[in-house]
């Protein structure tokens, strides 16, 4: 097997042709003038520029701002999204009053409620966490009905003859069946926590890395806009892939077939 | 009976949003009056100005969702039928699916200037990854028997593409459709916040910062509406279209 | 029955073929050598241990899978793709969910550009001798398992395919409906003469309704046992069932199964 890791590594950096071709195709035409810098600075400047505004702290401290944000939004929208979905599915009283408030809600364009939000909490972070929770929260709430929805009646009726009460049926039986359902869940949430704070810093100002994304392009830093847009990617990907390494680690038993393609 | 179970809550948020005011625990600029805002819907509604502003949003988004229609249905089939396609736009979109969306708009601005352009190529961008995606796991999914049957009843390649992969992988494009209707809508109001001077999310903006709060929540209850009104047409544009299709149709309910 | 004057040209001719699946780095031989004849008009049916690569086979005389080594020829041409020559029915029905009964019939009449007059005709004859009036603008969903299967096998009949491949036909159906199909299926292959290569895994199916029984090893699957069998339809199913000599040939071709699947081949 070991003689067969070299070349399988090199194939599959050989598979990546594509990006490698764009990234070229990049340099080229802005290293051949056909494109003002200001427009598009080469791949080489937007490169060498990350070292430096890490060092300055100028990519680091908004980063952590943003993550910040999204972090207790998706908290938030997690516990009561579960909650919510755990109790419309089991609960008839909350179906009845939350069902339709969910589905009214679940295809608006959360971002409208930014104004909203704004004069609520002021500029800071509580208005963007709120954001965050709200655009979160629907992944969570579907998930958790989904997942309990599943769970065979004879198990809830077993559990109920061994004298399981209501709370305790929704966190013995219901929560843990729900788990690899949740985790599909949270898979989609999680970009969405990441791009609302992003799009809401964006818009209202207030730090982070979509304010300094903004004042960059203001200020026509061109380099650090892409240097911010290049940051915004890889936190992106490295959070899918750590959260997928996590599915593995936790729910292996559960095979992966119904996967949102997202 | 049914649908007035499902006013009901919202009857419900109603009274405690009164409530709320009425008891003094949420003053009136922090909280318009139900009244106040009941009258400012009415007020939108007469004259023109949310017309015109849902209006110029709604042909943005449905441009740009048209022309991702048109690049990304394809290219998924594309990808999902020949593996030298696959092979060297799948990296692509690997690398590109974790960028936001609305991280672009400044570049657009930049290279297009506030106006049309920017807003339709934003909402363009993010409606083609679920269009790729969902058309390509949906060609992908289609069971061999049902290809090798039609193959051997004499489909030929062309009349393979349209007479059996189109329709049996019709849900979950019409599922990515509607994921890049909910896209569209985000990333258009998203750019409208950042950069234009129509559009009702300039307009919910703009109310906001003048602070006429009560015409600010008319305004985003009327967006909430429409939009909810334009995902219930298309979920039964989409079920009527699959009504062939074995009941399964709360899993499309959603997406 | 039919022709089977000797010396007349084969309808399928397999020779030393083998099929090798390439999974991720190791392969593994799926089948194979196999070398079989199937002369016009002749029902055959493979019967094997699972996993024996019997419906591997199907699919290779089908075009659907490439043959890794020999030769897989019908009337004498090599097979190289999937063609009109050769229908195909699945355990899975296959039918297209999202045509009617009657539009599914249609298909292969379709794509043979049919003028629509005469389509309409024979689609209506087809779903007359079904059974299935009444049916023809349901779409599939609302068929059941029994009422799918007539369907698969009458578009696969109406455009007239001189050799028919079925993989597992009523593999998915209960069992007094496959009894009532296995005898539409020998009233059809009768009165049509077409040449059927069938895989099973059920034995008594396949001594019941064929000309020939093969039986295959495990994988990688060769034909290990070949019984020929001769049983007068006529009389209708209960006599031959109750017959000795099909009792005979039942034992025979099961025992023969059941030591493929004890032994290593």
């Amino acid at each position: 097997m070991m003689t067969a890791r070299g070349p399988r590594v090199v194939e599959r950096i050989a598979r990546l042709y594509p990006l490698l071709l764009l990234a070229l195709l990049w340099e080229a035409v802005t290293r051949l003038h056909l494109v003002p810098p200001l427009f598009l600075p080469p791949l080489s400047v937007v490169l060498a520029s990350l070292p430096q505004l890490l060092a300055q702290g100028d990519l680091a401290m908004p980063l952590l701002i943003s993550l910040y944000r999204a972090a207790i939004g998706l908290v938030i929208a997690g516990v009561l999204g579960i909650l919510l979905g755990l109790l419309i599915a089991r609960v008839r009283w909350a179906r009845l009053l939350f069902a339709p408030l969910v589905a009214f809600g679940a295809p608006a364009p959360k971002i409208a409620f930014l104004p909203v939000f704004i004069l609520w909490f002021g500029i800071g972070h509580v208005s963007k966490i709120a954001l965050v929770a709200l655009t979160s929260i629907f992944p969570f709430i579907f998930a958790a009905q989904d997942g309990a929805e599943a769970v065979p009646r004879q198990q809830i009726w077993a559990a109920q003859a061994m004298g399981t009460g209501p709370w305790r049926l929704l966190a013995g039986v219901l929560l843990p069946a729900a788990l690899p359902a949740l985790f599909s869940g949270l898979r989609i949430a999680l970009p969405y926590a990441i791009v609302t704070a992003f799009t809401a810093e964006m818009i209202a100002g207030g730090g982070g890395l979509g304010g300094a994304l903004v004042m960059a392009q203001r200020y026509f830093e061109t380099p650090t806009v892409y240097a911010d847009i290049v940051v915004m990617l890889a936190v992106g990907y490295l959070l899918d892939i750590g959260l997928l390494a996590l599915r593995h680690r936790w729910l292996r038993w559960q095979e992966e077939s119904n996967d949102a393609p997202n | 009976m049914r649908r007035l179970a499902f006013l009901l809550p919202f009857a419900l948020v109603l009274l405690g949003w009164q409530a709320l005011g009425s008891s003094g625990l949420a003053p009136p600029e922090v909280l318009p009056s139900v009244a106040a805002v009941a009258h400012a819907l009415a007020d939108l509604l007469g004259g023109s100005e949310i017309y015109l502003n849902i209006g110029v949003t709604l042909a943005r988004c449905f441009t740009g969702l048209a022309v991702g229609c048109l690049l990304g249905i394809p290219l998924g089939v594309a990808m999902a039928s020949s593996r030298r396609i696959d092979g060297f736009f799948g990296p692509l979109i690997t690398a590109t699916y974790a960028l936001p969306k609305t991280a672009v708009v400044p570049l657009f601005i930049l290279w297009f200037g506030v106006g049309l352009r920017t807003e339709v190529a934003a909402v363009t961008l993010s409606a083609l990854l679920p269009l790729v995606i969902y058309s390509y796991h949906g060609v992908r999914a289609v069971p061999g028997p049902l290809l090798w049957s039609a193959a051997a009843m004499g489909t030929g390649r062309v009349a393979m593409h349209w007479r059996i992969l189109l329709p049996a992988a019709m849900r979950p494009t019409l599922t990515g459709v509607r994921t890049a209707l909910g896209f569209s809508f985000i990333i258009g109001i998203a750019t409208e916040m950042l950069a234009a001077n129509l559009g009702i999310g300039k307009l919910i903006f703009q109310y906001g910062e003048s602070g006429s709060y009560d015409y600010m929540f008319a305004a985003v209850l009327a967006l909430m509406s429409v939009v909810y009104g334009i995902d219930a047409a298309l979920l039964r544009l989409i079920n009527h279209l699959l009504r062939w299709q074995d009941d399964d149709r709360a899993g499309a309910a959603r997406g | 029955m039919q022709a089977d004057e000797p010396g007349s040209l084969p309808k399928i001719s397999i020779t030393s073929l083998t099929r090798v699946f390439d999974t991720g780095g190791s392969r593994l031989a799926a089948l194979g050598p196999v070398d079989l004849t199937v002369r016009p008009g002749e029902f055959v049916s493979i019967v094997g241990p699972s996993g024996c690569g019997k419906s591997t086979l199907l699919y290779m005389l089908g075009g659907f899978l490439q043959p890794s080594s020999g030769s897989l020829l019908a009337d004498g041409r090599p097979i190289t793709g999937p063609g009109v020559d050769r229908g195909i029915v699945f355990q899975e029905y296959a039918l297209f969910p999202w045509l009617t009964v009657a539009d599914n019939i249609a298909y292969g009449l379709r794509m043979k550009r049919m003028q629509a007059g005469e389509l309409r005709d024979r689609v209506a004859a087809a779903i007359a001798m079904i059974g299935l009036g009444g049916f023809e603008h349901r779409f599939p969903r609302e068929l059941s398992g029994g009422m799918k299967q007539r369907v698969a096998l009458a578009r696969t009949f109406i455009y007239d395919p001189q050799i028919l491949l079925l993989d597992e036909p009523f593999g998915a159906l209960d069992s007094q409906t496959r009894e009532l199909m296995q005898d539409e299926l020998l009233a059809l292959w009768r009165s049509t003469g077409k040449t059927v290569l069938m895989v099973t895994h059920d034995v008594a199916e396949a001594v019941y309704l064929s000309n020939r029984v093969c039986v295959m090893s495990q994988r990688p699957g060769r034909v290990v046992a070949q019984f020929p069998i001769s049983l007068d339809h006529d009389k209708g199913r209960e006599a031959v069932m109750l017959s000795d000599q099909y009792r005979a040939l039942h034992d025979q071709v099961w025992l023969e199964v059941r030591r493929q699947v004890g032994g290593k081949g």
